[in-house]
Protein backbone atom coordinates (compact mmCIF):
# COMPACT_ATOMS: atom_id res chain seq x y z
CA UNK A 1 0.00 0.00 0.00
CA UNK A 2 2.45 2.58 1.26
CA UNK A 3 6.06 2.69 2.16
CA UNK A 4 5.29 3.59 5.59
CA UNK A 5 2.90 0.84 6.60
CA UNK A 6 5.87 -1.29 7.91
CA UNK A 7 7.07 1.24 10.07
CA UNK A 8 4.08 2.24 11.23
CA UNK A 9 3.40 -1.22 12.91
CA UNK A 10 6.32 -1.65 14.51
CA UNK A 11 5.50 1.46 15.88
CA UNK A 12 1.73 0.37 17.33
CA UNK A 13 3.24 -2.66 18.54
CA UNK A 14 6.17 -1.05 20.64
CA UNK A 15 3.43 1.78 21.87
CA UNK A 16 0.74 -1.70 22.54
CA UNK A 17 3.74 -3.10 24.35
CA UNK A 18 4.57 0.05 26.67
CA UNK A 19 0.69 0.55 27.20
CA UNK A 20 0.27 -2.65 28.25
CA UNK A 21 3.27 -2.09 30.32
CA UNK A 22 1.83 1.10 31.70
CA UNK A 23 -1.74 -0.64 32.46
CA UNK A 24 -0.60 -3.29 35.30
CA UNK A 25 -3.25 -4.36 37.48
CA UNK A 26 -2.28 -1.90 40.69
CA UNK A 27 -3.92 -4.55 43.17
CA UNK A 28 -0.59 -6.47 44.59
CA UNK A 29 0.83 -2.08 45.11
CA UNK A 30 -3.09 -1.55 46.91
CA UNK A 31 -1.97 -4.26 49.23
CA UNK A 32 1.63 -3.27 49.81
CA UNK A 33 0.33 0.03 50.50
CA UNK A 34 -1.17 -0.97 53.65
CA UNK A 35 2.28 -2.26 54.67
CA UNK A 36 2.89 -5.15 57.30
CA UNK A 37 4.09 -4.04 60.49
CA UNK A 38 7.22 -4.19 60.06
CA UNK A 39 8.33 -2.21 57.48
CA UNK A 40 9.66 1.44 57.99
CA UNK A 41 10.33 4.54 55.00
CA UNK A 42 13.40 6.54 56.17
CA UNK A 43 13.90 9.94 54.15
CA UNK A 44 17.36 11.29 53.91
CA UNK A 45 19.04 14.48 52.23
CA UNK A 46 22.13 13.99 50.27
CA UNK A 47 24.26 15.75 52.88
CA UNK A 48 26.95 13.70 54.21
CA UNK A 49 26.35 13.31 58.07
CA UNK A 50 22.57 12.88 56.92
CA UNK A 51 23.74 9.48 54.41
CA UNK A 52 26.17 8.01 57.18
CA UNK A 53 23.36 8.23 60.08
CA UNK A 54 20.50 7.21 58.42
CA UNK A 55 22.35 4.16 56.56
CA UNK A 56 23.47 3.05 60.17
CA UNK A 57 19.69 3.38 61.28
CA UNK A 58 19.14 0.96 58.24
CA UNK A 59 20.89 -1.79 58.61
CA UNK A 60 20.64 -1.52 62.76
CA UNK A 61 16.97 -1.66 61.96
CA UNK A 62 17.20 -4.65 59.56
CA UNK A 63 19.87 -6.71 61.17
CA UNK A 64 18.49 -5.67 64.79
CA UNK A 65 14.99 -5.21 65.01
CA UNK A 66 13.92 -7.33 61.58
CA UNK A 67 12.62 -4.34 59.86
CA UNK A 68 12.06 -4.12 56.05
CA UNK A 69 13.34 -0.30 55.53
CA UNK A 70 13.05 1.78 52.48
CA UNK A 71 14.82 5.11 51.72
CA UNK A 72 14.68 7.76 49.72
CA UNK A 73 16.81 10.94 49.28
CA UNK A 74 15.21 13.75 48.37
CA UNK A 75 16.15 17.44 48.44
CA UNK A 76 14.70 18.72 51.92
CA UNK A 77 11.95 21.03 50.96
CA UNK A 78 10.04 17.28 49.83
CA UNK A 79 11.37 15.59 52.61
CA UNK A 80 9.49 17.99 55.06
CA UNK A 81 6.46 17.33 52.84
CA UNK A 82 6.24 14.05 52.97
CA UNK A 83 6.54 13.69 56.76
CA UNK A 84 4.05 16.49 57.41
CA UNK A 85 2.05 14.28 54.95
CA UNK A 86 2.84 10.81 56.53
CA UNK A 87 3.84 8.85 53.13
CA UNK A 88 7.83 8.52 55.47
CA UNK A 89 8.01 7.04 58.93
CA UNK A 90 11.34 9.26 59.90
CA UNK A 91 14.36 11.79 58.84
CA UNK A 92 17.34 11.75 60.44
CA UNK A 93 19.10 15.17 59.74
CA UNK A 94 16.88 18.18 61.02
CA UNK A 95 19.10 21.18 62.31
CA UNK A 96 17.41 22.79 65.07
CA UNK A 97 16.92 25.53 66.38
CA UNK A 98 17.67 27.40 63.71
CA UNK A 99 18.64 26.07 60.17
CA UNK A 100 15.53 24.33 59.76
CA UNK A 101 13.63 26.69 61.56
CA UNK A 102 11.31 27.82 58.38
CA UNK A 103 10.37 24.56 57.82
CA UNK A 104 9.36 23.61 61.36
CA UNK A 105 7.41 26.42 61.61
CA UNK A 106 5.77 25.90 58.36
CA UNK A 107 5.11 22.20 59.12
CA UNK A 108 4.12 22.72 63.00
CA UNK A 109 2.09 20.02 64.20
CA UNK A 110 2.34 18.01 60.99
CA UNK A 111 6.02 16.53 62.11
CA UNK A 112 6.83 15.21 65.53
CA UNK A 113 10.26 15.82 67.16
CA UNK A 114 12.00 12.99 69.27
CA UNK A 115 14.78 14.96 70.13
CA UNK A 116 18.39 15.14 69.65
CA UNK A 117 20.85 12.45 67.78
CA UNK A 118 24.34 14.76 67.57
CA UNK A 119 24.72 17.84 69.60
CA UNK A 120 27.00 20.59 69.07
CA UNK A 121 26.61 21.26 65.42
CA UNK A 122 27.89 24.52 64.81
CA UNK A 123 27.46 27.15 61.97
CA UNK A 124 29.16 30.50 61.14
CA UNK A 125 31.22 31.63 58.74
CA UNK A 126 34.16 29.42 57.94
CA UNK A 127 37.88 30.61 56.15
CA UNK A 128 41.15 28.49 55.25
CA UNK A 129 43.31 28.37 57.92
CA UNK A 130 45.60 30.68 55.99
CA UNK A 131 43.45 33.82 56.15
CA UNK A 132 44.22 35.86 58.90
CA UNK A 133 40.89 37.05 60.56
CA UNK A 134 39.93 35.30 62.96
CA UNK A 135 36.81 36.98 64.06
CA UNK A 136 33.78 38.12 61.88
CA UNK A 137 34.64 41.87 62.88
CA UNK A 138 38.60 41.74 61.10
CA UNK A 139 36.46 40.88 57.64
CA UNK A 140 35.79 44.49 57.25
CA UNK A 141 40.00 45.38 56.94
CA UNK A 142 39.75 42.52 54.38
CA UNK A 143 36.82 43.37 51.59
CA UNK A 144 39.22 43.97 49.12
CA UNK A 145 40.76 40.61 49.23
CA UNK A 146 37.58 38.87 49.25
CA UNK A 147 36.03 41.11 46.86
CA UNK A 148 33.30 41.94 49.31
CA UNK A 149 31.62 38.64 49.05
CA UNK A 150 30.65 35.73 51.22
CA UNK A 151 29.67 32.70 49.47
CA UNK A 152 26.41 31.18 50.67
CA UNK A 153 24.23 27.80 49.98
CA UNK A 154 20.61 27.63 49.12
CA UNK A 155 18.93 30.72 49.61
CA UNK A 156 16.02 28.76 52.33
CA UNK A 157 18.75 27.40 54.38
CA UNK A 158 18.81 29.48 57.95
CA UNK A 159 22.23 29.87 58.18
CA UNK A 160 21.56 32.29 55.34
CA UNK A 161 19.23 34.79 57.06
CA UNK A 162 21.34 34.26 59.65
CA UNK A 163 24.07 35.41 57.94
CA UNK A 164 22.55 38.77 56.75
CA UNK A 165 21.63 39.40 60.90
CA UNK A 166 25.41 38.91 61.27
CA UNK A 167 26.34 41.01 58.58
CA UNK A 168 23.80 44.34 59.48
CA UNK A 169 25.25 43.60 63.18
CA UNK A 170 28.98 43.67 62.48
CA UNK A 171 28.27 46.46 60.00
CA UNK A 172 30.01 44.35 56.74
CA UNK A 173 29.61 46.06 53.43
CA UNK A 174 30.08 42.60 51.91
CA UNK A 175 27.20 40.59 49.30
CA UNK A 176 26.26 37.03 50.34
CA UNK A 177 26.14 35.42 47.19
CA UNK A 178 23.36 32.68 46.64
CA UNK A 179 24.69 29.58 45.53
CA UNK A 180 24.49 26.15 46.87
CA UNK A 181 26.37 23.28 48.84
CA UNK A 182 28.10 22.16 46.28
CA UNK A 183 29.14 25.68 44.71
CA UNK A 184 30.13 26.77 48.38
CA UNK A 185 32.72 23.32 48.63
CA UNK A 186 33.52 24.16 45.28
CA UNK A 187 34.77 27.89 45.24
CA UNK A 188 36.27 26.65 48.79
CA UNK A 189 38.40 24.22 47.18
CA UNK A 190 39.45 26.35 44.30
CA UNK A 191 40.12 29.36 46.57
CA UNK A 192 42.42 27.04 48.87
CA UNK A 193 44.19 25.60 45.64
CA UNK A 194 44.98 29.00 44.42
CA UNK A 195 45.46 29.66 48.05
CA UNK A 196 43.22 33.12 47.98
CA UNK A 197 41.33 34.27 50.97
CA UNK A 198 38.14 33.37 50.86
CA UNK A 199 34.97 33.35 53.08
CA UNK A 200 31.80 31.10 53.04
CA UNK A 201 29.08 30.23 55.07
CA UNK A 202 29.88 26.54 56.75
CA UNK A 203 28.50 24.19 59.09
CA UNK A 204 30.16 21.65 61.11
CA UNK A 205 29.78 18.10 60.65
CA UNK A 206 30.61 18.01 57.00
CA UNK A 207 32.87 16.83 55.13
CA UNK A 208 35.07 19.54 54.27
CA UNK A 209 36.97 20.12 57.57
CA UNK A 210 38.11 16.23 57.07
CA UNK A 211 39.81 17.40 53.83
CA UNK A 212 40.94 21.04 54.39
CA UNK A 213 42.56 22.83 57.40
CA UNK A 214 39.75 25.15 57.67
CA UNK A 215 38.78 27.08 60.95
CA UNK A 216 35.00 29.57 61.86
CA UNK A 217 35.58 32.93 62.70
CA UNK A 218 34.69 33.86 66.13
CA UNK A 219 30.99 35.59 66.57
CA UNK A 220 31.85 37.81 70.26
CA UNK A 221 28.11 38.81 69.46
CA UNK A 222 26.48 35.39 69.20
CA UNK A 223 24.74 35.90 66.01
CA UNK A 224 24.95 32.49 65.08
CA UNK A 225 23.94 31.50 68.42
CA UNK A 226 26.03 29.14 70.48
CA UNK A 227 25.72 25.84 68.77
CA UNK A 228 22.55 23.21 67.19
CA UNK A 229 21.88 20.33 67.16
CA UNK A 230 20.48 17.42 64.99
CA UNK A 231 17.01 15.96 65.31
CA UNK A 232 15.45 13.20 64.08
CA UNK A 233 11.37 13.82 63.03
CA UNK A 234 8.78 11.66 62.35
CA UNK A 235 5.24 11.58 60.73
CA UNK A 236 2.90 12.54 63.17
CA UNK A 237 1.75 9.01 64.96
CA UNK A 238 4.90 6.93 64.69
CA UNK A 239 5.53 6.85 68.43
CA UNK A 240 1.73 5.37 68.95
CA UNK A 241 2.08 2.65 66.00
CA UNK A 242 5.72 1.69 65.80
CA UNK A 243 6.36 2.23 69.34
CA UNK A 244 9.98 0.75 69.66
CA UNK A 245 10.55 2.47 66.11
CA UNK A 246 10.24 5.13 68.10
CA UNK A 247 11.53 3.60 71.11
CA UNK A 248 15.02 3.32 69.39
CA UNK A 249 14.93 6.49 67.30
CA UNK A 250 15.05 8.09 70.76
CA UNK A 251 18.03 6.45 72.35
CA UNK A 252 19.99 6.81 68.90
CA UNK A 253 22.61 8.87 69.64
CA UNK A 254 26.52 9.96 68.61
CA UNK A 255 29.05 11.71 69.66
CA UNK A 256 31.50 14.15 67.68
CA UNK A 257 34.09 11.36 67.22
CA UNK A 258 31.73 8.59 66.77
CA UNK A 259 29.75 10.69 64.12
CA UNK A 260 33.11 11.62 62.30
CA UNK A 261 34.34 7.97 62.14
CA UNK A 262 31.16 7.10 60.75
CA UNK A 263 31.36 9.65 58.26
CA UNK A 264 34.57 8.73 57.37
CA UNK A 265 33.99 5.18 56.99
CA UNK A 266 30.71 5.85 54.45
CA UNK A 267 33.20 8.36 52.42
CA UNK A 268 35.44 5.93 51.78
CA UNK A 269 33.11 3.19 50.41
CA UNK A 270 33.09 4.51 47.05
CA UNK A 271 29.15 2.91 46.36
CA UNK A 272 26.59 1.68 48.47
CA UNK A 273 27.43 2.09 52.28
CA UNK A 274 25.71 -0.61 53.82
CA UNK A 275 29.11 -2.65 54.03
CA UNK A 276 30.81 0.05 55.53
CA UNK A 277 28.09 0.41 58.21
CA UNK A 278 28.02 -2.79 58.98
CA UNK A 279 31.68 -2.84 59.98
CA UNK A 280 31.44 0.00 61.89
CA UNK A 281 28.52 -1.68 63.89
CA UNK A 282 31.04 -4.59 64.86
CA UNK A 283 33.59 -2.22 66.28
CA UNK A 284 31.18 -0.45 68.03
CA UNK A 285 28.67 -3.24 69.37
CA UNK A 286 28.09 -1.86 73.04
CA UNK A 287 26.99 1.43 71.74
CA UNK A 288 24.42 -0.11 69.40
CA UNK A 289 23.08 -2.56 71.63
CA UNK A 290 22.45 0.64 74.67
CA UNK A 291 20.43 1.64 71.29
CA UNK A 292 17.91 -0.97 71.37
CA UNK A 293 15.15 -1.30 72.86
CA UNK A 294 14.83 -4.15 75.64
CA UNK A 295 11.76 -5.61 75.38
CA UNK B 1 -2.49 48.30 43.08
CA UNK B 2 -0.94 44.70 44.53
CA UNK B 3 -2.24 41.32 42.73
CA UNK B 4 -1.40 37.80 44.48
CA UNK B 5 -2.22 34.60 42.34
CA UNK B 6 0.11 32.70 44.40
CA UNK B 7 -2.41 32.49 47.33
CA UNK B 8 -4.98 31.13 44.88
CA UNK B 9 -2.66 28.77 43.46
CA UNK B 10 -1.90 27.75 46.63
CA UNK B 11 -5.89 27.27 47.01
CA UNK B 12 -5.97 25.76 44.09
CA UNK B 13 -3.70 23.18 45.49
CA UNK B 14 -4.97 22.85 48.90
CA UNK B 15 -8.17 22.18 47.74
CA UNK B 16 -7.29 19.46 44.66
CA UNK B 17 -5.54 17.87 47.42
CA UNK B 18 -8.19 17.44 50.02
CA UNK B 19 -11.13 16.74 47.13
CA UNK B 20 -9.07 14.28 45.07
CA UNK B 21 -6.79 12.47 47.22
CA UNK B 22 -7.96 8.69 47.01
CA UNK B 23 -7.67 9.31 43.26
CA UNK B 24 -4.07 10.70 43.59
CA UNK B 25 -3.27 7.60 45.80
CA UNK B 26 -4.72 5.02 43.52
CA UNK B 27 -3.03 6.54 40.57
CA UNK B 28 0.70 6.65 42.24
CA UNK B 29 -0.20 3.26 43.25
CA UNK B 30 -1.10 1.69 39.62
CA UNK B 31 1.80 3.86 38.37
CA UNK B 32 4.51 2.94 41.20
CA UNK B 33 3.61 -1.18 40.28
CA UNK B 34 3.84 -0.28 36.70
CA UNK B 35 7.40 1.62 37.10
CA UNK B 36 8.47 -1.35 39.55
CA UNK B 37 7.37 -3.96 36.96
CA UNK B 38 9.14 -2.81 34.28
CA UNK B 39 12.31 -2.18 36.18
CA UNK B 40 11.90 -5.64 37.73
CA UNK B 41 11.64 -6.60 33.77
CA UNK B 42 14.45 -5.02 32.66
CA UNK B 43 17.01 -6.59 35.84
CA UNK B 44 15.29 -9.52 34.52
CA UNK B 45 17.82 -10.40 32.28
CA UNK B 46 21.74 -10.70 32.64
CA UNK B 47 23.23 -7.09 31.68
CA UNK B 48 24.95 -8.80 28.69
CA UNK B 49 22.16 -10.59 27.43
CA UNK B 50 19.87 -7.57 27.75
CA UNK B 51 22.94 -5.26 25.54
CA UNK B 52 23.23 -8.17 23.20
CA UNK B 53 19.30 -7.47 22.09
CA UNK B 54 19.57 -3.69 22.50
CA UNK B 55 22.56 -4.09 19.60
CA UNK B 56 20.58 -6.33 17.84
CA UNK B 57 17.27 -4.04 17.63
CA UNK B 58 19.46 -1.03 16.46
CA UNK B 59 21.09 -3.43 14.05
CA UNK B 60 17.88 -4.31 12.46
CA UNK B 61 16.97 -0.67 12.65
CA UNK B 62 19.42 1.34 11.63
CA UNK B 63 22.95 -0.48 11.01
CA UNK B 64 25.64 -2.17 12.38
CA UNK B 65 27.68 1.39 13.39
CA UNK B 66 24.54 1.57 15.55
CA UNK B 67 24.77 -1.82 17.21
CA UNK B 68 28.35 -1.78 18.19
CA UNK B 69 28.10 2.00 19.46
CA UNK B 70 25.47 1.10 21.83
CA UNK B 71 26.53 -2.34 22.77
CA UNK B 72 30.14 -0.26 23.31
CA UNK B 73 28.04 2.11 25.50
CA UNK B 74 25.90 0.09 27.65
CA UNK B 75 28.98 -2.48 27.98
CA UNK B 76 30.84 0.58 29.34
CA UNK B 77 28.28 1.89 31.76
CA UNK B 78 27.71 -2.12 32.93
CA UNK B 79 31.87 -2.03 33.59
CA UNK B 80 31.28 1.39 35.39
CA UNK B 81 28.70 -0.35 37.92
CA UNK B 82 26.13 1.90 36.96
CA UNK B 83 23.77 -0.98 35.43
CA UNK B 84 20.95 -0.72 38.10
CA UNK B 85 21.16 2.61 38.10
CA UNK B 86 20.65 3.04 34.82
CA UNK B 87 17.52 0.76 34.25
CA UNK B 88 15.90 2.48 37.02
CA UNK B 89 16.29 5.63 34.87
CA UNK B 90 15.64 3.76 31.73
CA UNK B 91 12.14 2.15 33.64
CA UNK B 92 11.36 5.93 34.70
CA UNK B 93 12.01 7.22 31.40
CA UNK B 94 9.93 4.76 29.39
CA UNK B 95 7.09 4.95 31.78
CA UNK B 96 7.17 8.86 31.57
CA UNK B 97 7.17 8.82 27.39
CA UNK B 98 4.36 6.41 27.81
CA UNK B 99 2.40 8.58 29.82
CA UNK B 100 3.10 11.51 27.57
CA UNK B 101 2.43 10.16 24.17
CA UNK B 102 -0.64 8.63 25.51
CA UNK B 103 -1.79 11.82 26.59
CA UNK B 104 0.09 13.47 23.50
CA UNK B 105 -0.77 11.76 20.72
CA UNK B 106 -4.60 11.63 20.79
CA UNK B 107 -4.20 15.59 21.79
CA UNK B 108 -2.67 16.32 18.94
CA UNK B 109 -5.00 14.50 16.39
CA UNK B 110 -7.71 16.39 18.30
CA UNK B 111 -5.88 19.67 17.91
CA UNK B 112 -5.27 18.76 14.23
CA UNK B 113 -8.94 18.32 13.57
CA UNK B 114 -10.03 21.15 15.91
CA UNK B 115 -8.44 24.63 15.41
CA UNK B 116 -10.10 26.45 18.74
CA UNK B 117 -8.87 23.19 20.65
CA UNK B 118 -5.47 23.67 19.31
CA UNK B 119 -5.68 27.75 19.71
CA UNK B 120 -6.24 27.01 23.54
CA UNK B 121 -3.77 24.35 23.75
CA UNK B 122 -0.92 26.49 22.70
CA UNK B 123 -0.27 28.94 25.81
CA UNK B 124 -1.05 25.41 28.16
CA UNK B 125 1.78 23.56 25.65
CA UNK B 126 4.25 26.85 26.45
CA UNK B 127 3.73 27.16 29.73
CA UNK B 128 4.19 23.32 30.43
CA UNK B 129 7.64 23.63 28.61
CA UNK B 130 8.80 26.85 29.89
CA UNK B 131 7.86 26.45 33.79
CA UNK B 132 10.41 25.67 36.17
CA UNK B 133 10.15 22.41 37.23
CA UNK B 134 11.39 23.38 41.28
CA UNK B 135 7.84 25.14 41.03
CA UNK B 136 5.43 22.17 40.65
CA UNK B 137 7.83 19.43 42.31
CA UNK B 138 6.45 20.28 45.80
CA UNK B 139 2.70 20.24 44.65
CA UNK B 140 3.90 17.00 42.94
CA UNK B 141 5.28 15.33 46.20
CA UNK B 142 1.81 16.72 47.86
CA UNK B 143 -0.41 14.70 46.06
CA UNK B 144 1.52 12.04 44.93
CA UNK B 145 4.08 11.11 47.47
CA UNK B 146 8.42 11.24 47.59
CA UNK B 147 8.97 8.63 44.72
CA UNK B 148 9.28 7.53 41.43
CA UNK B 149 5.45 8.65 40.98
CA UNK B 150 6.35 12.44 41.56
CA UNK B 151 9.67 12.57 39.30
CA UNK B 152 6.90 10.59 36.12
CA UNK B 153 4.28 13.37 36.55
CA UNK B 154 7.23 16.44 36.71
CA UNK B 155 8.73 14.71 33.72
CA UNK B 156 4.98 14.43 31.52
CA UNK B 157 4.56 18.11 32.24
CA UNK B 158 7.99 18.60 30.17
CA UNK B 159 7.98 15.92 27.89
CA UNK B 160 4.89 16.09 26.60
CA UNK B 161 4.22 18.96 24.72
CA UNK B 162 6.45 18.16 21.58
CA UNK B 163 4.42 15.05 21.21
CA UNK B 164 1.37 16.95 20.95
CA UNK B 165 2.81 19.56 18.62
CA UNK B 166 4.80 17.02 15.80
CA UNK B 167 1.32 14.97 15.88
CA UNK B 168 -0.90 18.03 15.37
CA UNK B 169 1.91 19.26 12.99
CA UNK B 170 2.39 15.70 11.15
CA UNK B 171 -1.26 15.66 10.13
CA UNK B 172 -1.78 19.36 8.77
CA UNK B 173 1.11 18.60 6.51
CA UNK B 174 -0.55 15.79 4.52
CA UNK B 175 -1.16 17.31 1.02
CA UNK B 176 -4.74 18.56 0.93
CA UNK B 177 -5.10 16.73 -2.79
CA UNK B 178 -3.95 13.11 -0.87
CA UNK B 179 -6.76 13.92 1.29
CA UNK B 180 -9.80 15.24 -1.02
CA UNK B 181 -8.60 12.25 -3.09
CA UNK B 182 -9.31 9.79 -0.22
CA UNK B 183 -12.79 11.03 0.29
CA UNK B 184 -13.33 10.86 -2.99
CA UNK B 185 -13.00 7.17 -3.14
CA UNK B 186 -15.13 7.06 -0.23
CA UNK B 187 -13.11 6.84 2.70
CA UNK B 188 -14.52 7.38 6.22
CA UNK B 189 -13.06 9.36 8.40
CA UNK B 190 -10.98 7.10 10.16
CA UNK B 191 -9.80 4.96 7.32
CA UNK B 192 -8.54 8.45 6.43
CA UNK B 193 -6.91 8.80 10.10
CA UNK B 194 -5.75 5.13 9.95
CA UNK B 195 -4.80 4.71 6.16
CA UNK B 196 -4.04 8.03 4.75
CA UNK B 197 -3.07 10.60 7.51
CA UNK B 198 -1.09 9.09 10.38
CA UNK B 199 1.07 6.78 7.78
CA UNK B 200 2.53 10.05 5.82
CA UNK B 201 2.46 11.90 9.46
CA UNK B 202 4.35 8.96 10.82
CA UNK B 203 8.18 10.18 10.43
CA UNK B 204 7.12 13.89 12.11
CA UNK B 205 5.29 11.83 14.79
CA UNK B 206 8.72 9.74 15.65
CA UNK B 207 10.12 13.05 15.62
CA UNK B 208 7.69 13.82 18.87
CA UNK B 209 8.16 10.15 20.06
CA UNK B 210 12.37 10.84 19.77
CA UNK B 211 11.91 14.44 21.39
CA UNK B 212 9.48 13.14 24.19
CA UNK B 213 12.47 10.46 25.29
CA UNK B 214 15.09 12.67 24.68
CA UNK B 215 13.27 15.87 27.47
CA UNK B 216 12.48 12.87 29.46
CA UNK B 217 16.20 12.38 29.71
CA UNK B 218 16.93 15.82 30.79
CA UNK B 219 14.51 15.87 33.88
CA UNK B 220 16.48 12.78 35.94
CA UNK B 221 18.51 14.70 37.82
CA UNK B 222 15.40 17.21 38.89
CA UNK B 223 13.53 13.80 39.18
CA UNK B 224 15.83 12.46 42.06
CA UNK B 225 15.47 15.53 43.69
CA UNK B 226 12.08 14.19 44.81
CA UNK B 227 13.34 10.47 45.26
CA UNK B 228 13.19 9.18 41.94
CA UNK B 229 16.34 7.68 42.49
CA UNK B 230 18.20 5.63 39.43
CA UNK B 231 21.02 7.87 37.65
CA UNK B 232 19.82 11.37 38.67
CA UNK B 233 20.45 10.21 42.46
CA UNK B 234 24.17 9.02 41.22
CA UNK B 235 25.00 12.96 39.62
CA UNK B 236 23.22 14.50 43.04
CA UNK B 237 25.31 12.27 45.35
CA UNK B 238 28.73 12.70 42.96
CA UNK B 239 28.28 16.69 42.65
CA UNK B 240 27.00 17.59 46.07
CA UNK B 241 30.51 15.77 47.30
CA UNK B 242 32.53 17.52 44.83
CA UNK B 243 33.19 13.91 43.97
CA UNK B 244 33.18 14.72 40.47
CA UNK B 245 34.32 11.64 39.23
CA UNK B 246 31.33 10.03 40.22
CA UNK B 247 29.38 12.77 38.63
CA UNK B 248 30.66 12.57 35.53
CA UNK B 249 30.42 9.08 35.47
CA UNK B 250 26.64 9.04 36.46
CA UNK B 251 26.83 12.11 33.79
CA UNK B 252 28.09 10.19 30.66
CA UNK B 253 25.76 7.36 31.51
CA UNK B 254 22.34 9.19 31.15
CA UNK B 255 24.70 10.46 27.99
CA UNK B 256 24.78 6.62 26.32
CA UNK B 257 21.16 5.90 27.62
CA UNK B 258 20.03 9.05 25.49
CA UNK B 259 22.54 8.06 21.98
CA UNK B 260 20.92 4.10 22.77
CA UNK B 261 17.29 5.91 22.55
CA UNK B 262 17.75 7.95 19.93
CA UNK B 263 18.89 5.64 17.58
CA UNK B 264 16.08 3.33 18.21
CA UNK B 265 13.53 5.99 17.63
CA UNK B 266 15.19 8.12 15.02
CA UNK B 267 15.30 5.15 12.71
CA UNK B 268 12.04 3.80 13.02
CA UNK B 269 10.62 6.71 10.90
CA UNK B 270 13.29 6.61 8.38
CA UNK B 271 12.63 3.31 6.75
CA UNK B 272 15.50 1.91 4.84
CA UNK B 273 16.55 -1.02 2.99
CA UNK B 274 16.64 -4.06 5.32
CA UNK B 275 20.02 -4.63 5.99
CA UNK B 276 21.65 -7.64 5.32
Amino acid sequence: MNRHTPALWLALAASMLLGTGCKKDPAPEAQQAQAPAKTLKLVYVNWAEGVAMTHLAKAILEDRMGYQVELTMADVAPVFTSLAEGDSDAFLDAWLPLTHKEYMERFQGKVEDLGTNYEGARIGLVVPAYVKASSIQDLAAMKKELDGQIVGIDSGAGIMSTTEKALAAYKLDFRLMTSSGPAMAASLQDAIKRERPVVVTGWKPHWKFARWDLKFLEDPQGIYGSAESIHTLTRPGLEKDKPEVARFLRAFKLDDQQLGELMGVVAEAKGDPSQAVREWMTRHAALVDGWLPRS
Amino acid sequence: MDVRIGEGFERLIDGLKERFDPLFHAVADGLTAAIRGLEGLLLLAPSHVLIALIALASWRLSGVGSAVLCALGLELIDAMGLWRATMETLALVLSSACVSLLLGIPLGILASYNRWLARGLRPLLDSMQTMPAFVYLIPAVLFFRLGKVPGVVATVIFAMPPAVRLTQLGIQQVPRDVVEAAIAFGSTPRQLLWHVQLPIALPTLLAGVNQTLMLSLSMVVISAMIGAGGLGEQVLKGITQLRIGLGFESGIAVVILAIVLDRLTHALGQPRSRPT
